[in-house]
């Protein structure tokens, strides 16, 4: 399991905000952790699937897309900074990422 | 009493221009949008001409698609949606003050256009690229309307269909307003080698504007254009007591099959003939009502010839007392879209007293007699007019239009 330092929140940050202000073409300061992806920024489902491939490669992680399907399905995500969260744990879980409903 | 239906918002984009007015002003000049293919390599490909959009559209299409929604869509969509968002701001309609689910979006779609020559496709956006009811769904998407959305194919008549099926919601009640139209290009490898091998397409590559010659006794196929075409259909009175333009009636039409070819169109014109009566008997006109024919008028051997035998079979004598005009001489043909462009220039004939010509006839097939508009505009005050559209697999339609 990958360690979730202080620098890769900063980064996976960066990356989320610089991707939600080029696609849906808004200031990046508009954006903020609060910000809802679908009625403030008007951005679409796809998007989340498209982040996720942006990190799958950056960060080389092993994770299915059914495996985050079905975590995404009782974890939604709709605002920026929950998109932050579930892309963190992605990085940190992979494919064990299911692991923690489980526990619960 | 059913309700009528009339015309309060159009656009064009075309080969001619990137606007209504710039197309009606370039048309009224016979001016040709024909050109050497600029889109891919044509080497491999006996024909090298085609009407394409101008290079313009790109910015044109940025001003009125969000980036996000433009990366889902093929640029045959982005014509489609952007024809639509001139179209319905020349309508002057605000869907705020609708009942958006009474309001409906009905598109000709042959194809989307996510061929070899276009750009961006990824597996990701693949899939809507493709979706041949992306246009209307995009439509509908951008001003929130619930009532029914859809497209139509039946080849070349896919946006005259369009435009009869959303005649018919309006008219029978299940609609106030309907966005009707088409957007089409097929100007790729693949369907210009496709339609070479069907000896259909014109060879005549030099000069480009000189290729396409409706009517004439050189004639040798159709050229293919690409373009859009979209009107803003609404309930007469409701259009008129929020004042809006009303640029023509649209009085009835006729849906026929042959069930004879998958290509040729059926012996003499016959079919054609019977789509043209049943689209007066439809509009409760008479042939002497009828002041100007916007024709198919391919430039194909076939359908010049039966389309001409048609009109004669329907107008007898009449038929020569009728100007009939051939769009596709200057717009080459435009396929999914050419139902509806060829109605908004039927519109615009209609609404101005002015007929655009059938350009390149310099050399008449003594066949063909009728008043083909030969080279230069008319002015003529018409009151009736028709828009004829034929496809492959013998889909035809007639609109029958009124000022």
């Amino acid at each position: 399991m990958a360690k979730i330092t202080e620098s890769t929140r900063k980064e996976v940050t960066e990356i989320v905000y610089n991707f939600f202000a080029e696609e849906c073409e808004v200031d990046k300061s508009r954006i903020d952790n609060n910000t809802n992806i679908i009625k403030d920024l008007d951005g679409d489902s796809l998007m989340f699937l498209e982040m996720i491939e942006i990190f799958k490669k950056k960060y080389n992680l092993d994770i299915e897309l059914k495996v985050i399907g079905k975590y995404a399905v009782k974890h939604p995500v709709a605002t920026i900074g929950q998109l932050i969260d579930m892309q963190l744990l992605i990085i940190e879980r992979e494919n064990r990422l299911l692991e923690l409903d489980n526990k619960n | 009493m059913k309700r009528e239906v009339v015309i309060t918002g159009m656009s064009l984009i075309t080969s001619l221009g990137l606007s209504l007015e710039e197309n009606w002003k370039n048309l009224c000049a016979g001016k040709s949008g024909i050109t050497k293919i600029t889109h891919f390599d044509v080497s491999q490909c006996a024909t090298k001409i085609a009407a394409q959009v101008p290079s313009g559209f790109e910015a044109l299409s940025k001003s009125h698609i969000r980036k996000r929604a433009a990366g889902q869509m093929t640029r045959v969509t982005r014509m489609g949606v952007t024809a639509a968002k001139m179209a319905v701001a020349d309508s002057g309609i605000d869907f705020e003050n609708l009942d958006r689910g009474r309001c409906s979006v009905i598109m000709g779609v042959v194809n989307t256009g996510n061929s070899s020559v276009e750009q961006g496709t990824t597996p990701q956006n693949t899939v809507f690229k493709s979706m041949t009811n992306s246009l209307p769904a995009w439509i509908s998407l951008e001003y929130q309307l619930t009532g029914p959305n859809f497209a139509v194919n039946t080849a070349c008549a896919s946006s005259a269909y369009a435009l009869a099926f959303g005649y018919e919601m309006i008219r029978d009640g299940q609609a106030d307003v309907v966005i009707v139209g088409g957007a089409d290009s097929i100007v790729n490898p693949e369907e210009i080698q496709g339609f070479n091998a069907l000896y259909a397409l014109s060879v005549a590559n030099d000069p480009p504007e000189r290729a396409s010659k409706p009517f004439s006794k050189d004639r040798d196929g159709f050229v293919i254009g690409e373009g859009s075409g979209v009107m803003v259909l609404e309930e007469k009175t409701m259009a008129q007591n929020r004042g809006a333009h009303l640029y023509a009636e649209i009085a009835g039409y006729a849906l026929t099959s042959e069930g004879y070819n998958i290509m040729a169109p059926m012996t003499d014109g016959e079919g054609m003939a019977r789509t043209i009566h049943l689209a007066l008997e439809n509009a409760g006109v008479s042939i002497n009502d009828i002041g100007y024919i916007n024709a198919h008028g391919t430039s194909t051997e076939l359908n010049d010839r039966y389309e001409t035998m048609a009109i004669k079979k329907v107008f007898n004598e009449k038929a020569y007392q009728i100007p009939v005009s051939s769009s596709k001489s200057m717009l080459g043909h435009t396929i999914g879209a050419s139902g509806a462009i060829e109605a908004i220039i039927t519109a615009l004939a209609l609404e101005r007293g002015i007929i655009p010509p059938t350009i390149n006839y310099k050399d008449p097939d003594p066949d063909l007699d009728l008043d083909y508009v030969p080279n230069k505009a008319r002015e003529k005050n018409i009151l009736v007019a028709l828009s004829n559209s034929f496809g492959f697999g013998g889909h035809n339609a007639t609109i029958v239009m009124k000022k």
